[in-house]
């Protein structure tokens, strides 16, 4: 295998959340500036945090009429 | 050619010559916030499988029962912060961030009652023992605050914060629940009182002037604490009782 063939980008972190699902296109240029910049860390927490969006059952989502914060 | 391009003048640019581009530092709170803005969706999709009509409530009172250990960490971990705060008195920035912690252990006192009462009013009882995500949640504050540094708790505050009840949901939930609206105090109280909160949390970080160092210890915990609590969610809303 040559590095070529290794998927990899001139965005690499913008590329990664991409790929996890994240629709970065909507970001505005301040916060591609923060995307850009993300630490190893916060990178994987994200694209972690972004995996458990298909175990809240997408069918539930679509019928729930009640959504939202439930924090304090 | 210079290889270093600096700041153009009015004589030095030609054609050849690319304007180097100037980006100005993003201020500590809109980083964070730019950062915790793709967990929106996520946490939305998990309290809408939370709060979903079947079941919704025996689901509801396990809510309860697994907020309330979690709320009655609050107080003591700000406090607990504030005193690693004054551990380095000779720092403005950790004379501030104690004032913040002890100004926000206030707003919050006395909390974990509001939930015993909601859970009395629902005919339940806390929890034998914490759910083992709360556990994890304000236990890794502990951890950042003994052994990182007690302004990572800012992320933690943050997403709980910001992730408060809408006004309506309290309403909604009771309609749904058939519970009486003395079960649905700390929702109703917290739809109020959390967006000042918040505003109040982000002018303290910003005045903190924090380090690119302090900044990643914060979004971590932050994204951390986001993580544990999609986990927390999914868990209750499973129908095994709420462990996992």
């Amino acid at each position: 295998m040559t590095d070529n063939a290794i998927p990899h980008g001139t965005e690499p972190t913008l590329e990664a959340l991409a790929a996890a699902g994240f629709d970065v296109d909507a970001l505005s240029d301040e916060q591609q500036q923060v995307v850009r910049a993300l630490t190893p860390e916060e990178l994987a927490l994200l694209v972690d945090i972004r995996g458990r969006l298909d175990a809240a059952a997408p069918e539930v989502q679509a019928h729930a009429d009640v959504a939202g914060g439930a924090l304090f | 050619m210079n290889a270093t391009v600096t700041a153009p003048t009015a004589t030095a640019p030609t054609a050849t010559v690319v304007a180097p581009t100037v980006t100005a530092p993003v201020a500590a709170s809109l980083a964070l916030r730019t950062k915790l803005t793709p967990i929106a969706p996520v946490l939305r999709a998990v309290t809408a499988a939370l709060w979903r009509p079947d079941g919704l409530r025996e689901r509801y009172v396990r809510y309860l029962a697994a907020m309330h250990p979690l709320v009655r960490a609050s107080v003591p971990l700000l406090v607990r912060a504030a005193e690693r705060c004054a551990a380095a008195s000779d720092d403005p920035a950790a004379r501030r961030l104690a004032a913040y912690c002890l100004r926000h252990a206030e707003e919050e006192r006395d909390h974990d009652a509001w939930l015993l009462d909601d859970l009395a009013a629902a005919g339940a009882g806390p929890a034998a023992v914490p759910h083992p995500i709360v556990v994890e949640l304000a236990g890794a504050q502990y951890y950042r605050i003994e052994h990182e540094h007690p302004v990572a708790l800012l992320g933690y505050i943050a997403v709980l914060e910001g992730n408060a009840p809408g006004p309506r949901l309290a309403d909604r939930l009771a309609e749904a629940t058939g519970l009486p609206d003395g079960a649905f105090r700390t929702l109703r109280e917290h739809a109020e009182l959390d967006g000042g909160h918040l505003d109040d949390l982000y002018q303290v970080f910003d005045a903190l002037a924090p380090s690119p160092a302090r900044q990643t210890a914060v979004s971590v915990s932050a994204l951390h604490t986001a993580n544990l609590l999609t986990r927390l969610f999914l868990s209750l809303a499973e129908d095994n009782g709420g462990h996992p």
